[in-house]
């Protein structure tokens, strides 16, 4: 069991992370909103964490003091609301909007000094011994966010942001106000990305200009629309299965008689099956695997 | 063409159009269009196809910016205002191609329209305190009432997509009256119904009126609805006003009678 955790520590904090990551995804697209700006946000969170623990918090001991880290997600989620007023955009406009975001942070974390340019931050203390101990932080902002959003999908907020995303005009015309809602889930994305990317720093114990990419985007896009992009469990399962994706095709690759080309394509031809996952999934499942129609079906009893 | 009141009704304006104008690049698709509408009327709005009737709907509810002119309603100027301060003030529409929330069910379309007399936020909200508990409840209530009103209250479950054609305008009215409205526009509210449907339409359009004590404004192309329903009507055609006054003086009026009735 305990080589089964030194093992696979790694990709199940993982895992829970590309859970909350797909949260983050789905959150603007409760009110129809395309964002791709969570690695950016990802990379802002992972930075300030980087440079604090690195460069502000001194600290003895071996471990790297828990509150801290608290403290340094408290402002990578501060530093996230700030967000960005670009929600007069509609529809594609913004999602080319926050590819240029998330570029624009890639290219200053190179070439700033205090982001560690192209060499990035090393060495970040670790407040654990193991990493599987990180579930200690990771599964209850997972859980907190899981709750957040199962509250949120039965509130009157939720409401108006599933009117939003059916028919702006409408909800317009209907005393909503479609910026206002439209801001707050893409704050509430934001903060979201922000708190893994802290966490993440010192999880991956290094950070540079590799992480959060428009690649990461693709891939967090990925676990909500084939997970499912009506409702928050379509995300989180999304999340946790993808991210174990590219270890059991790797496992699949090992698997005694296959031809080469096989192997090496299910190994590394990751970013190409997500993206046919992507394309078969939206033709065959355009609300992903999860939907509330299922969900209704699996709960004869509900309400 | 006169704008007062119905014989015998003292005037009490709710809404003021003044010399309300749209331009798009050359073409003037609602051309200086004034008139009053008095509280507790139902005043009708017809005109041929492209008299720029919908556009000047969607000229009083914000969707659209003016050209030139100005809009009073209840003595405030409202002309700037954007649709959801609009529909804050106590306007509410339907829509001439109907937009409801199709994946929403019919409860939720209109439980979504109280959403202005609701005042719990994210954080309330997400804590289910007792306040933000009972609010929903109420709302959801207000909205099966509604629905009971326009006879849809046996599916208030079902995605609102799914519904018949007739039975989603009636949808449209209960969701818009879940705004709690003092002017309630209807847009073609009868198009696509059969004869029984629009008698109906127009026994519960009276009805809201009485009991919500509400002033309506509507746009329909079945005159004998609107000469039968209407205490004024205005005709427009290519973007002007050409007509207003009670049904009959409308109807032997020979500028009206040249551009346009004789439709159905």
């Amino acid at each position: 069991m305990s080589d089964f955790i030194n093992n696979y520590g790694f990709l199940i904090v993982s895992m829970i992370f590309g859970a909350i990551l797909g949260l983050s995804v789905y959150l603007p697209l409760m009110a129809g909103q395309l964002s791709l700006a969570t690695p950016g946000f990802y990379a802002l969170g992972g930075y300030i964490a980087a440079i604090l623990s690195t460069q502000v918090f001194k600290f003895t001991g071996n471990l790297f003091p828990v509150p801290f880290l608290l403290l340094e997600m408290l402002l990578a989620g501060l530093v996230s609301a700030l967000g960005i007023p670009v929600l007069r955009l509609r529809g594609i406009y913004l999602a080319i909007a926050t590819i240029a975001f998330v570029e624009i942070l890639r290219v200053l974390a190179l070439n700033l000094e205090i982001t560690g340019g192209a060499v990035g931050i090393f060495a970040i203390p670790q407040p654990f011994q193991t990493q599987i101990e990180y579930l200690w932080i990771a599964l209850p902002l997972l859980i907190i966010s899981m709750f957040f959003l199962y509250r949120l999908e039965r509130i009157r907020v939720g409401r108006a942001l599933s009117a939003i995303r059916e028919d702006e005009l409408a909800a317009d015309a209907m005393g909503i106000n479609p910026t206002h809602y439209k801001v707050m889930s893409f704050t509430l994305g934001a903060i979201l990305a922000g708190l893994v990317g802290a966490v993440s720093a010192h999880f991956l114990n290094t950070w540079n200009a590799r992480q959060g990419t428009f690649d990461a985007s693709i891939i967090y896009l990925a676990f909500v629309l084939i997970g499912g992009s009506r409702t928050f469990i379509g995300p989180v399962l999304g999340g946790i299965v993808l991210t174990a994706l590219p270890e059991a095709l790797r496992a699949m690759a090992g698997i005694g008689n296959l031809p080469t080309w096989l192997a090496n394509f299910l190994r590394d031809g990751r970013l190409i099956i997500f993206g046919l996952l992507i394309v078969i999934g939206s033709v065959f499942y355009p609300q992903g695997i999860i939907t509330p129609d299922l969900l209704k079906r699996l709960k004869p009893v509900k309400r | 063409m006169t704008d007062e009141p119905k014989v015998g009704k003292t005037i009490k304006p709710i809404l003021e159009v003044r010399k309300m104008t749209r331009r798009f690049g050359g073409l003037v698709a609602v051309n200086k269009v004034s008139f009053t509408v008095q509280k507790n009327e139902i005043f009708g709005l017809i005109g041929p196809n492209g008299a720029g009737k919908t556009t000047l709907f969607n000229l009083i509810t914000g969707l659209m910016p003016s050209s030139e002119g100005q809009l009073i309603y209840e003595g405030e100027e409202i002309t700037k205002l954007r649709p959801y301060q609009i529909a804050a003030k106590g306007i509410a529409r339907t829509f001439q191609n109907l937009r409801l929330f199709g994946n929403l069910s019919a409860l939720e379309n209109v439980a979504i329209a109280h959403h202005i007399h609701n005042k719990t936020g994210l954080i309330k909200g997400i804590l289910g305190l007792p306040p933000a508990v009972a609010e929903e409840q109420k709302t959801f209530a207000q909205a099966l009432e509604l629905l009971e009103l326009v006879g849809l209250a046996e599916r208030s479950q079902e995605k609102a997509c799914n519904f018949a054609y007739g039975d989603q305008r009636r949808l449209e009215i209960a969701r818009a009256l879940a705004l709690k409205p003092k002017l309630l526009l209807l847009d073609e509210p009868a198009a696509g119904m059969n004869p029984n449907e629009k008698g109906a339409l127009s026994e519960l359009i009276r009805q809201i009126r009485d009991t919500f004590n509400l002033t309506v404004l509507l746009i329909e192309h079945h005159v004998p609805l609107v000469m039968g329903l209407c205490d004024r009507i205005a005709v427009l055609d290519f973007g002007q006003l050409i007509a207003l006054g009670e049904p009959e003086a409308v109807k032997n009026d020979p500028a009206v009678i040249e551009a346009y009735l004789g439709d159905e």
